[in-house]
């Protein structure tokens, strides 16, 4: 996709949602909806960028999101930090891990990848229950309850006042989409394509394989732990539950729905999966069945996901030549 | 220009490479060929930093030993693979500019990325996605990128590999003028003797990772051992 339709899709989408609170107004409830719709599509989007480009099958967003959160977190109860200084420390604590996680992958083919990312996964619940956790100021099993809103210049970004909350979250979403799209489309992503599509003719031509993968690990996890931060200081309270399976789940539908390596697909997967789950909040203990079998209707149906089906369509109305 | 000074590659206890010296001068076309299995691939890999060994390897008087497959292929060394690889992702143009980008010294050259396009003649696929070529034009693209790296020596592995007649002769054409336009040193691994002996000033047979013959095209291949390792003994005894 050329950078002006990226550039049109991200404007678009991210408009709408700029005008929704207008429609509903200070409804406390669809708004938190909103600003957690903005921030999946970060992480989804990340993770797009990770499996959908550079081909690396990581299952570590998820992890990556909560090592930000609690990062942040810790630091500014426990050490007084200031939000904002917090989420940018988090940050760079998440891509030093990211590529600390990488440098293994970097000698491992693609399941293995996953194996190693997924037990990050998996090793950092009882990480952060455990001992080591308790010690670090992870509140063990209880959680973090009393994470501190942003504060920038005395203003308080808490869900006590929603609206401009929501256009900070937006803000900050948008920013790092911004940074995704103008990755993918400079030489950078064009490396990360070419190592996906064959590591060795990428190579013979002068692409070192292991300066970019670890770029990818890097960019990828300083992104998702920034907007995991983020997501602690809204929320906050935090706790481990997050690395259950449910919302690994729904991050990974939310990038098949949107078609993986068809951004901003992600984004507008992430849009489109919030917005339908809770459009069947009425169906109660059937919701989870519905939208499990939705996913894979769609799955079938469309197997590069929405943004593949409309990336089809226009290049079969175009003329072939 | 080249120098391979007693390389030996072992995969395990079998001997892909073995204690293999031979040196490749400037403006060459310079042939490699023997039977499959006799460790030609394996060679290459070893020349572009795929693979450790044990051994030299000097290029422009540098040592390349042990340096990353990138660096080889900044340093002036290009390749291309037996199995055509492509970027099925990238259009012909973007998969080009890839060598310029990031093999070529100094960056990215449009100009030269177009040049390399108008000679590997793949201007009306310029926009096409690579993965959608046909043999011939996955053939032309990897040579292209390659060229885009603004290489010293292009090494082909079994260009012709595939083709019909027609494609062959193309090929022969464009590996002579690249040879001759652009002043690159080749070195190219095939199996139709048609081809090396027509294009190449020299020619190195291997067999079982070792030299079994070296010199003039016309010369080797009628060289008895070369004949021998080929087409077996000339008086072993029918039953």
């Amino acid at each position: 996709m050329r950078l002006k339709h990226m550039a049109i899709i991200i404007g678009v989408a991210y408009g709408i949602m700029a005008l929704l609170p207008l429609l509903v107004g200070d409804i406390r409830f669809l708004m938190n909806i909103l600003i957690m719709c903005l921030i999946w599509a970060v992480v989804a989007s990340c993770w797009d960028v990770m499996m959908g480009f550079a081909g690396i099958f990581s299952f570590g967003q998820v992890a990556f999101f909560v090592m930000g959160a609690y990062c942040s977190g810790i630091l500014a109860i426990e050490h007084h930090v200031t939000p904002v200084l917090s989420i940018l420390i988090a940050g760079l604590f998440t891509a030093g891990m990211g590529v600390l996680v990488g440098l293994p992958c970097l000698r491992l083919a693609g399941p293995y990848v996953a194996l190693v990312t997924f037990g990050v996964h998996m090793a950092l619940q009882p990480t952060l229950r455990g001992e080591i956790g308790i010690a670090l100021g992870s509140g063990g099993s209880v959680g973090l309850l009393t994470i501190p809103p942003i504060n920038i210049f005395g203003y308080s970004f808490s869900s006590a006042n929603i609206v401009p909350t929501f256009y900070l979250t937006l803000l900050v979403s948008l920013a790092c989409a911004l940074v995704i799209m103008f990755v993918i489309k400079s030489y950078w992503g064009v490396a990360f394509l070419a190592l996906k599509d064959s590591q060795d003719f990428a190579m013979s031509l002068g692409i070192s394989a292991f300066k970019y993968k670890l770029m990818v690990f890097a960019l990828t996890s300083f992104l998702t732990g920034i907007i995991g931060a983020y997501y602690g200081h809204f929320y906050g309270v935090l706790s481990f539950r997050m690395l259950d399976l449910d919302l690994f789940s729904i991050l990974m539908v939310m990038m098949l729905v949107g078609g993986l390596g068809h951004y901003p697909g992600s984004i507008i997967g992430a849009f489109l999966v919030v917005a339908g789950s809770e459009l069947m909040a009425p169906l109660g203990a059937y919701r989870a069945v519905t939208m499990g079998a939705l996913v894979v209707i769609l799955v079938l149906a469309l197997p590069n996901g929405v943004m593949g089906f409309f990336l089809k369509r226009a290049s079969d109305r175009a003329p072939s030549g | 220009m080249l120098r391979v000074i007693h390389v030996t590659k072992k995969f395990g206890e079998l001997k892909a490479v073995n204690d293999l010296s031979f040196e490749v001068k400037a403006g060459q076309i310079f042939g490699i060929a023997g039977p499959n299995g006799a460790g030609k691939s394996t060679l290459y890999n070893l020349i572009t930093g795929f693979y450790s060994f044990n051994g030299t390897i000097e290029f422009d008087g540098r040592n390349i030993s042990g340096m990353p497959p990138f660096r080889i292929a900044k340093a002036g060394i290009a390749r291309t693979f037996q199995i055509p690889q492509t970027f099925p992702s990238l259009t012909v143009q973007k998969a080009i500019s890839v060598g310029s980008r990031f093999g070529a010294a100094g960056g990215l050259d449009s100009a030269h990325v177009n040049d390399v396009i108008q000679f590997v003649d793949l201007d009306n696929e310029r926009t096409q996605n690579t993965g959608l070529l046909n043999l011939l034009g996955k053939k032309k693209l990897m040579i292209g990128a390659a060229l885009a790296t603004k290489p010293k020596i292009l090494m082909l592995d079994e260009p012709m590999a595939g083709c019909n007649a027609t494609e062959i002769r193309s090929l022969m054409d464009l590996i002579a003028k690249i040879n001759h336009d652009l002043k690159i040193t080749i070195i190219i691994i095939e199996h139709f003797m048609k081809v090396l002996t027509e294009l190449t000033e020299e020619l190195l047979i291997i067999e079982s990772g070792a030299k079994i013959c070296q010199g003039d095209p016309l010369e080797v291949v009628n060289d008895p051992q070369v004949i021998a390792c080929y087409l077996g003994e000339p008086d072993a005894k029918r039953k």
